[in-house]
This record gives structure tokens, C-alpha cells and sequence, in this order.
């Protein structure tokens, strides 16, 4: 739960203040067009367009810290590719120019998916996804889903503080290690029963109300606001341009 | 007595294929498979092969006793589905790899539909998991040699953690069917 808190800190007010469709769209661009280009050169265009959009949309001091963390795993896979050019030197043929384009790729990745993250709420997704037009068979277990991570998050937590009288004084790290078979036994069997109770109960509920496959959820969405169409069109030159760059540097993928 | 004609409506909303309530215990658990690994990744840290394997083992077995709840062909593609939809939504995850994996299931599924269906036999849980979550990480690699092939040898760390997550998928079989068969000695779940 403490964790959880932390990762409410991390949250902010959206500057642009998106429809959650335009983040959505935002994370599917900067996905394809990151994989699709391969010159270095492109992808520094392309990240440095995705961090005006992170640098706006997030709090600067959670930026810093996923940037940190991207730091300290980057290096930790060039470490472990410079440890393995030893074992097999087919590995230390690939020029450093190239050899930086996954974590560009990385970079333009993850800007795009912090404001995605941290900044879209539970109710404008189920309004988005009432927009996606996806079948009824998939939006009525989505929608469950959403809803009730928060519940069973709620459940676990509870789970843990009777685990917690249960064995007092002994729930370190190498207690739960040592003895897999029990935290199956006091963790995962009173989910999956309290799960299986709760599916029934809320079955009957949806059954009882009506509810069925193809019912529509969430509230009017709300039209697609100035910001959200410059946006889109900001992120379209954006790929244009790092495509040309593509084009122009190299030959394209 | 004449059956009724589905609208193109009530087909594309799948009418007929699953009832409310099963629907509802798919979305129930996929929620509780998500849960769980926000859970474990909070409090054991992402990347340490403990955590990885932890997280693995609690779908498979989470997905073992969907399909003893709800045996049907197309609960093991519309429970992937919840879940990669939803990975998608919340973190933008799986843009790429979601229809082929999605395929990818229903090609399993068909094949367990050839083998005679889960109605009719249960143990078809076990092979479904295990080949739906092999083909969901040869999937995932292929994607991330797109990501990293100016690098090759980055694949390689890649490989070892969807190793080590494959191998709490086949941990989490053993537990999900020994849970299975004590709900169902329990009346929790029904023949």
C-alpha cells in the first residue's frame, strides 16, 4: 500500500489535460514509427519531439527519476553485451553509431507512455473504450477488470494483514523464501476462493440488472478539444520528419 | 421451433457465445492476474528472476482455474485478450505483439477444440496454458528483435528473463490444477 501511495506521488495535472484516446494514439505512433526507423539519427528527432510532449505533460521530477532508471538498466544491458563480446566476439562487430538506436527506441517509447500512465484516470479509459467500438464479449470482462483491480487490491492487502496475525514476528523476506507451499497456501488459495464467491455474487447482480454483452458503459465522452487536434497533428509531423530523416541518412527499414 | 437470426449487432457483441456471468468471471480474474503482479512487482522489484517467476506462476494458475470455472473454446483468447487490452490501456504495452499473440491463442484454442474441447476434456487446460504462454513469448522476443537488432546481443537478456518467466508459468500449472481440483471438492466450481 505504501507502494501504491508512492505512485500517486508520482502523478500530476496534465498541462494539455488529453483525452485518454489522444495519449492512446500518442503511445501507438511513437511505437511503430520507433520500430519501423533504425538511422540514430531519426530517433534522436523522434526522442526529442516524445520529450517536449513528456516534459509538458509530466512532473519534471518523475521524468528525472524514470530517466534515471533507464540510465541504470541501459547500462546494465551494455555491460552485460560488453561481458558477452568476450564469450562470442560475433558480438562486438555491431558499430557504436547502431549500437545506440534501442535506447533511442527505448527513450521515445517510454515518453510517450508516462503521460499515457500516470496521467489517464480509470473513468476516461472505460469512456475511451466505449469509443474503440470492440465487440460486447470484450468490453463487458474490460470493463470488470477495470473496475475491480482497486477491489482486489484492496483484498490483497487484507490478505497480507491476516497472514500478518497469523504468523507474527516471522513474515520476513527469507521466511516466505524458504517456505513457498505456505505463502501459496495462506496467499493464493484465499484469493482464488474469495474471487470465485465474488464472480458468482456479481454475476447474479449483472444478470438481475440486465446487463449483458454489448451494454454501453461510462459517460458521454467529451468532444476532442483544440489541444488534442494540435497534438495529434504535432505528433504526425513529428513522424514525417523523423521518417524523411530516415530516408535522407540511410535507407529506410 | 425456428431459430432467431442474430443482428449484425448482436453478432459482433458476440450473442450467444458466452453468458453474463461467465463473462463477468473472466474479467474477475483477469483483474486478480493483474493485481497480483502490480502487487509482487511493487513489493519484490520487476526485474529480480524470483518476482518474475512468482508473477508467472500466478496467472498460469489463475488461468488454470478460469478454464475449470469457465470451459469453454475462446474463454483462454477472450481472458488474453482482457489482459493485453488492458496492458495496453494502462501502459501502452503490447501495441505490437497484441493481434499475433491474439492468433496465436485462437490457433491453440482451435486445436484443443479438434482435440475434443474442454467440456468434454478438462486436462486440456494444461497443454492450452503452456502452448498459448510459449507462443505469447516467442511473440514477445520476435518483437523485441525488432526493438534492439542494430544490438543483437541484447536479445539475449531478453530471452532469460522470458525463460525465466516461462518456467513460473510451468510452476504455476502444477498449483493451478492441485487448486482446481480442491474447488471443486470444495462445490466452488462445478462439473
Amino acid at each position: 500500500m505504501r507502494a501504491l501511495s508512492r505512485i500517486e506521488g508520482l502523478r500530476g495535472a496534465s498541462r494539455l489535460d488529453l483525452r485518454a484516446e489522444t495519449r492512446l494514439l500518442m503511445t501507438v505512433a511513437a511505437s511503430v514509427s520507433s520500430l519501423a526507423i533504425s538511422e540514430p539519427q531519426a530517433l534522436a528527432l523522434l526522442l526529442s519531439f516524445s520529450a517536449l510532449y513528456a516534459v509538458i505533460e509530466i512532473k519534471p521530477k518523475t521524468l528525472l527519476i524514470a530517466y534515471l532508471f533507464m540510465g541504470v538498466m541501459c547500462a546494465v544491458a551494455l555491460f552485460c553485451v560488453w561481458a558477452m563480446g568476450f564469450v562470442f566476439p560475433i558480438m562486438r562487430n555491431s558499430p557504436m553509431s547502431m549500437a545506440i538506436s534501442p535506447f533511442l527506441r527505448l527513450g521515445v517509447t517510454m515518453n510517450a507512455i508516462l503521460p499515457l500512465a500516470l496521467n489517464s484516470r480509470l473513468t476516461d479509459l472505460a469512456t475511451a473504450l466505449g469509443r474503440l467500438r470492440l465487440p460486447g464479449i470484450v468490453r463487458l470482462p474490460l470493463m470488470v477488470t477495470i473496475r475491480f483491480i482497486p477491489t482486489i487490491l484492496n483484498d490483497l492487502v487484507q490478505l497480507r494483514e491476516a497472514v500478518g496475525i497469523r504468523f507474527r514476528g516471522r513474515k520476513g523476506f527469507l521466511f516466505w523464501l524458504r517456505r513457498p507451499l505456505t505463502w501459496w497456501r495462506v496467499f493464493f488459495q484465499p484469493l482464488i476462493v474469495r474471487l470465485i464467491r465474488s464472480a458468482d455474487e456479481l454475476a447474479m447482480a449483472a444478470e438481475l440488472k440486465g446487463l449483458e454483452p454489448g451494454t454501453d458503459f461510462g459517460r458521454a465522452p467529451r468532444p476532442f478539444s483544440a489541444r488534442d487536434r494540435a497534438t495529434m497533428l504535432l505528433a504526425a509531423l513529428a513522424v514525417a520528419l523523423s521518417g524523411l530523416t530516415q530516408i535522407v541518412v540511410g535507407s529506410a527499414f | 421451433m425456428k431459430a432467431k437470426t442474430l443482428s449484425w449487432r448482436e453478432a459482433w457483441n458476440g450473442r450467444g457465445l458466452f453468458e453474463t456471468r461467465e463473462l463477468v468471471t473472466i474479467g474477475l480474474f483477469s483483474a486478480a492476474a493483474k493485481a497480483a503482479s502490480l502487487t509482487l512487482a511493487l513489493v519484490g522489484g520487476g526485474m529480480n528472476p524470483l518476482t518474475l517467476v512468482l508473477k508467472s506462476a500466478v496467472q498460469s494458475a489463475l488461468v488454470v482455474v478460469l478454464l475449470a470455472k469457465v470451459p469453454k473454446t475462446g474463454t483462454l483468447t477472450l481472458s488474453n485478450a482482457v489482459g493485453m487490452l488492458l496492458s495496453f490501456l494502462l501502459m501502452g504495452q503490447h501495441v505490437i505483439s497484441l493481434p499475433a499473440v491474439l492468433l496465436g491463442t485462437v490457433a491453440v484454442e482451435a486445436l484443443a477444440w479438434l482435440a475434443g474441447g474442454l467440456a468434454r476434456r478438462p486436462w486440456l487446460a494444461i497443454p492450452m496454458v503452456a502452448a498459448s504462454e510459449l507462443v505469447v513469448r516467442l511473440i514477445n522476443v520476435g518483437v523485441s528483435y525488432l526493438g534492439v537488432r542494430e544490438q543483437p546481443g541484447l536479445l539475449a537478456m531478453v530471452i532469460v528473463v522470458s525463460a525465466f518467466s516461462y518456467l513460473g508459468i510451468l510452476l504455476g500449472l502444477a498449483g493451478g490444477v492441485k487448486m482446481a481440483k480442491e474447488l471443486r471438492h470444495a462445490g466452488l466450481i462445478q462439473d
